[in-house]
């Protein structure tokens, strides 16, 4: 699809036009996956997400400047569909663990203190559960922020406008994600050196 | 720089960001030296790297070339109704009767649109002049039910005697309509009955949504001479916007604002007998000579 088709195709949707729609649909849908499970680091929650991404994009289509790029614009909606899919998560599951570092720390040292032995961590799967673990404890803007900057490669200028942040406060969503994460993977850093 | 560098520091560097951006060489290069100088900051440093070594993205599952489909499958069904102006005039057109044809042809570019706007246009007002000799029965006040309604009954046949496709024409507006009543109601309801001031950000959404579809209805109820429909919409579409540009994390004060103002106007007992009647009338055999026992008053 190049850009006329694809801007006739955006101004159809615009107007109502469903199979104009499903096009953008079936264009960006596993893109918009991809960034989603990196978000949510569940399957099941990105395949949410990514239903609910494509809703909003529907309904908000009135607002889309033609001359913008729909894949950047659907990406914003990802990127803050995961973040809502995870508060909510959070708030239902009522897991105030997320912006305690206190509590961050000490999960880590009852994981490090486990049991488990040093060929076990040496198991790249085993690494993998505990940074997952780690990651879970951020918080969803903490997480959404590094996710975009670690795994996407993206600047915090671009972090900011995705998440609709001010620079300060993105730039900052990253240290404190980084800061968890040094903490809470202190000791399985130090096995596996 | 003889003092230490800060963990935030260390990790702009770490990500080329900020004052450690690439291209910031000299701001590199210092903290580049101090690193080899200074015991404690390259401590730190190797902490830092060496966590975010140890975070690797997790292998995204597969997804396959039909999986856009699929998802389309998943929210085809979940999709608002969403027409422009232009949208909104093709489906008219569809209910009146001028078949999938008439949307297809109202998918053309704008020229084409803004052309058969005027045709339909010119095309009814000499069907009016045509049609409305002294001898004809006059529009019925009141009737969204009646043959055209939107549709003016006036540029139709005789409202008395509506055929089949206009009857059903008929109830799929009542149908339309009273649904539409039905998931305003929800609405209000949630927000009357949400126990304490928090964050009705769903509810508004929700609320976002039928607010255009309330502004249409309402148009159409106008046009069709049914003005106590039309006022119980007004009423209705005032109270949403009223909960859509309210605070998320709404407090106690405005949500005992949009409650008062529920109340003021028994706006859900209006939303209820509307949405009864609509439904009576389309039931009724011609799908619109079921009593109409409180549209006047519930307004």
């Amino acid at each position: 699809m190049d850009a006329t088709e694809t801007a006739a195709v955006l101004a159809r949707a615009r107007q109502g036009d469903g199979d104009a729609f499903r096009a953008l649909v079936e264009r960006h849908s596993r893109s918009a996956f991809r960034l989603a499970f990196r978000m949510t680091g569940s399957e099941q929650d990105a395949e949410d997400v990514v239903q609910e991404a494509f809703l909003r994009a529907y309904k908000q289509l009135g607002r889309f400047e033609l001359r913008a790029n729909f894949g950047t614009w659907l990406y914003r909606i990802v990127a803050n569909c995961s973040v809502d899919l995870m508060r909510a998560k959070l708030s239902r599951h009522d897991m105030s663990r997320s912006e305690s570092l206190d509590e961050t720390v000490e999960t880590a040292e009852i994981s490090a203190h486990g049991g488990a032995g040093p060929e076990r961590l040496a198991e790249s799967a085993e690494i993998q559960r505990r940074v997952r673990d780690a990651l879970g404890a951020l918080s969803p803007l903490e997480r959404a922020a590094f996710t975009l900057r670690h795994y996407e490669g993206r600047s915090i200028e671009e972090i900011s406008a995705t998440l609709g942040l001010g620079t300060s406060a993105a730039k900052h969503s990253v240290f404190r994600a980084v800061r968890k994460l040094r903490v809470a993977l202190a000791p399985l850093r130090s096995q596996v050196s | 720089m003889s003092s230490h560098y800060s963990e935030d520091d260390l990790t702009l560097y770490y990500y080329r960001e900020g004052r450690y951006a690439s291209h910031r060489e000299r701001s590199r290069s210092d903290l580049s030296r101090h690193l080899q100088t200074c015991a404690a900051c390259a401590a730190l440093y190797h902490d830092i790297s060496s966590t975010l070594a140890l975070v690797v993205a997790d292998e995204v599952p597969e997804r396959g070339d039909q999986y856009g489909l699929e998802v389309w499958q998943r929210i085809r069904h979940r999709l608002p109704e969403r027409r422009s102006g232009f949208g909104r005039f093709a489906e008219l057109g569809r209910l009146a009767g001028f078949g999938a044809g008439f949307s297809r042809f109202f998918k053309w570019d704008g020229v084409a649109l803004a052309g058969a706007a005027a045709l339909l246009a010119v095309a009814a007002f000499i069907a009016g002049r045509t049609w409305q000799s002294p001898g004809t029965t006059p529009p019925v006040a009141g009737n969204l039910a009646s043959p055209g309604s939107t549709i003016n009954p006036a540029t139709r046949g005789n409202p008395a005697n509506p055929s089949g496709s206009d009857t059903a024409r008929s109830r799929i507006l009542l149908t339309s309509v009273a649904d539409h009543l039905d998931r305003s109601e929800r609405v209000l309801t949630e927000i009357m009955n949400t126990g304490e001031p928090g964050d009705i950000s769903a509810e508004q959404r929700w609320a976002e949504d039928l607010v255009t579809a309330s502004r249409l209805y309402r148009q159409d109820a106008m046009d069709a001479g049914e003005q106590s429909v039309a006022t119980v919409l007004d009423d209705l579409e005032r109270t949403l916007l009223e909960i859509v540009h309210s605070p998320s994390k709404i407090g106690a004060a405005d949500l005992e604002q949009i409650r008062r103002r529920v109340d003021a106007a028994a706006l859900l007992f209006k939303v209820r007998v509307m949405s009864e009647e609509l439904r009576q009338r389309e039931a009724a055999p011609d799908g619109r000579s079921a009593p109409r026992t409180s549209t006047s008053t519930v307004s």
